[in-house]
């Protein structure tokens, strides 16, 4: 009992200054908008909120109209908010769908996103202009895709990302390297991390137990090496894995890997370990996305960073930089407000706020023209941008089990288990299976 | 005799230091992870990744004061105190009394109603939140605060009942008889002889759903919208963002956001022990 009193003691205490700051918002949160001029953004950018607040804030004082933000993250647990809100109509006028095309398809097919190709077009297409080419792929469907979406364009991207080598200009230094010449070709880069070797430090660092990202190291010397209709013949069934230019693909890897260029652990890194390796000075090279900037600068602000392409392999093709739209929106169709949520966006995506939320979160504007007012470090990703390609943009989209096999076996001529040839020919193998099994399901529909 | 006596007592001496050695060891892990919480809230962005010691050279205490103001944690701690206290008290009054009706009554399909109750502690509540989410918005209760504490209770009762319900069961029955005879009636005998000596069954039941009320952030999450009717989880997720994670306020915030789950741990240590050794857990 005694224990009781001193508890709830001590807790009444606490009270009034529980009360006190839990009653007091401050008036810069505060905004007493005409609910009628009011639109509901829902995201789940915790690390953007400010940015994406203050510039609601602007525009409220410019027209009157209030955009309220309201981030659900993680993300998981937002992507299961709007599944349900949709199922429900209770979908904000401006959200985000995260996951697959498919997914994005689907919202599409139930009539919540509002089609926007009639606002892009305006003013001698001013709006559609502005944007990478790239970026607005990402948001678009073509006409007979795979879903059977209407085609057009159904979202607005206001970032891109893509995925380059980064380097560490201070080891370069201590390596005895130019940071202002890093290399350009396979057989430069695999000099180059001799040298950091030979320096102490390691090679190149990733998340590749992410398989997705060895995938996209893949993807950018595939497509240097056979070009955009190679692969995409490849993924129709056309080519297969074992055609010479896939095996060359896989070799590449393999001569990576024997060449030691691959930090220890890599294939069992996430990329959030990777990041921090990274980060604290311990690897040369970094294969990671745009974002990354930020968070190396936020973990190390001493980090002195460049950006290069993928090295070149080949001459037939230029090279190919894996990237596309980061973050979008869609707009509810189903909204008597979509207008408004429409003349938003289109406010957002000028090179004015763009460059704003590029300088206060170090993310690349999703719109042409910026190259100049950016920090300094996101300039390597911005140029990189005109190599950028999506594989989710192709009009055939490869089958996600050989995805699978071709992953796994490159994370095992990593490790050393498997040779290119061995990999090319389990892969081909899994893509024969997927092929037979997709024709047979085709024969039984048919009859 | 006398080195019998002493060999004994070297046997003990040996059993007892390795009863303690794991102790120590097991406690140690225990308190560890809470210990490098509190120690990181105290470092930079940047030492955090590079001090690896038990104590920072430089403490950074206002990373609290950061954390609570950049967390918005006030309003957040006053709306979790509010859902903790009303979720339990809900869970406790309507648990004994289910649990006490189970236990003592005959009504029809009794043992059905149970096993039914119980079948319900298998769903997994993830599972469940989109059927859930079109229910509460057929009710009108979506973004509201009841929404979000209505099925908060309905997620603590099964195992509350099973719980209470096995504590009932041994309960003897002649105080209850003899408080029937002094006139007492079944709600009376609930009240004055059956809850008071549940004690330790409740102080289980108490602590459970506190945890579990205190921590909850997915379920506000789908069924809350307005950041001012959110839970303290909420807080947290300032500093994890996408790609970037602030892990000295994180830590600060987590250190503030456990000190009230501690505080009801050792008020209810006590009954919690004596609920666990009377069986109230494993059921016997």
């Amino acid at each position: 009992m005694k224990r009781l009193i001193i508890s709830a003691g001590i807790f009444m205490s606490f009270l009034p200054f529980l009360l006190i700051s839990g009653c007091s918002l401050s008036p810069k949160n505060k905004i007493n908008a005409d609910p009628s001029k009011t639109v509901v953004m829902w995201h789940w950018l915790t690390d953007k909120e400010d940015a994406l607040n203050e510039l609601a804030r602007e525009y409220y004082e410019k027209t009157g109209v209030y955009v309220k933000m309201e981030v659900f993250a993680p993300s998981e647990a937002y992507n299961q908010k709007i599944i349900a809100s949709a199922q429900t109509n209770t979908l904000p006028e401006i959200y985000g769908i995260l996951g697959s095309k498919r997914d994005f398809a689907n919202f599409v097919k139930a009539g919540h996103v509002l089609k926007l190709d009639s606002y892009m077009e305006k003013n001698n297409q001013e709006w559609k202009g502005r944007f990478f080419p790239e970026a607005l792929k990402s948001v678009s469907f073509v006409s007979g895709n795979e879903f059977g979406v209407e085609s057009g364009i159904y979202g607005v991207p206001i970032d891109v990302i893509n995925i380059q080598y980064i380097y560490n200009k201070k080891i370069f230094r201590e390596a005895g390297l130019d940071p202002q010449n890093p290399p350009q070709t396979l057989d430069e880069f695999l000099a180059a991390v001799e040298a950091v070797k030979k320096a102490g430090y390691q090679g190149l660092v990733s998340g590749f137990s992410e398989p997705w990202l060895i995938d996209c190291m893949a993807s950018n010397f595939a497509w240097n090496i056979m070009g955009e209709e190679k692969m995409i013949a490849t993924y129709r069934g056309d080519v297969p894995y074992t055609d010479p230019d896939w095996i060359k693909v896989f070799s590449i890897i393999e001569r990576m890997a024997r060449a030691g260029v691959f930090a220890s652990g890599v294939v069992i890194k996430s990329n959030k370990d990777a990041e921090l390796e990274f980060a604290l000075e311990k690897d040369a090279f970094a294969f990671n996305g745009s974002w990354a900037v930020h968070v190396y600068k936020d973990m190390n602000p001493e980090i002195e960073i460049g950006i290069i392409l993928p090295p070149k392999v080949s001459n037939a093709n230029p090279r190919g930089v894996w990237g596309g739209a980061g973050t979008w929106f869609a707009v509810n169709a189903k909204s008597d407000k979509s207008q408004m949520a429409v003349e938003f966006l289109n406010w957002l995506t000028q090179k004015e706020q763009q460059v704003r939320l590029a300088k206060e979160t170090l993310s690349i504007p999703a719109v042409r023209g910026c190259l100049e007012s950016v920090p300094e470090e996101l300039k390597g990703f911005l140029s990189g941008m005109k190599y950028v390609y999506h594989p989710r943009n192709f009009p055939v989209q490869e089958d996600s089990v050989v995805v699978e096999a071709f992953d796994k076996g490159l994370q095992s001529i990593i490790t050393g288990e498997k040779t290119a040839k061995q990999v090319a020919e389990e892969v081909q193998k899994v893509k024969a299976r997927q092929m037979e099994k997709k024709r047979q399901k085709q024969n039984n529909t048919a009859s | 005799m006398m080195s019998e006596s002493l060999f004994y007592r070297l046997q003990r001496f040996v059993k007892l230091s390795l009863s303690y050695l794991v102790l120590t060891a097991v406690a140690l892990s225990c308190l560890f992870p809470l210990w490098w919480m509190f120690v990181s809230a105290l470092k930079t962005k940047i030492s955090v990744f590079k001090d690896m010691s038990l104590w920072p050279a430089q403490q950074h205490w206002e990373n609290f004061y950061y954390a609570w103001t950049k967390g918005g944690f006030g309003q957040y701690f006053l709306n979790s105190l509010f859902y903790t206290v009303v979720v339990v008290t809900a869970i406790v009054l309507f648990s004994s009394l289910a649990a006490y009706a189970f236990s003592r009554l005959e009504f029809p399909f009794k043992n059905f109603f149970y096993i039914l109750l119980i079948a319900s502690m298998m769903i997994p509540i993830p599972g469940a939140f989109i059927a859930l989410f079109v229910l509460l918005k057929m009710l009108g209760l979506v973004n509201t605060r009841i929404g979000y504490i209505l099925p908060q209770i309905n997620m603590g009762l099964p195992f509350a009942i099973f719980l209470l319900k096995t504590f009932f069961d041994k309960l003897p029955r002649d105080l209850e008889d003899a408080a029937r005879i002094d006139g007492c009636s079944r709600l009376g005998i609930w009240l004055h002889v059956a809850l008071p000596l549940a004690r330790p069954a409740l102080a289980v039941v108490i602590i459970f759903n506190t945890l579990m009320v205190w921590n909850e952030y997915l379920l506000a999450m789908l069924i809350l919208q307005d950041k001012a009717k959110m839970p303290l989880p909420r807080g947290l997720m300032v500093f994890q963002g996408v790609h970037l994670v602030d892990y000295p306020l994180l830590m600060a915030g987590m250190t503030i956001t456990v000190v009230p789950v501690i505080i009801v741990y050792l008020l209810m240590q006590r009954h919690i022990i004596k609920g666990i050794t009377a069986g109230a857990l494993t059921g016997q």
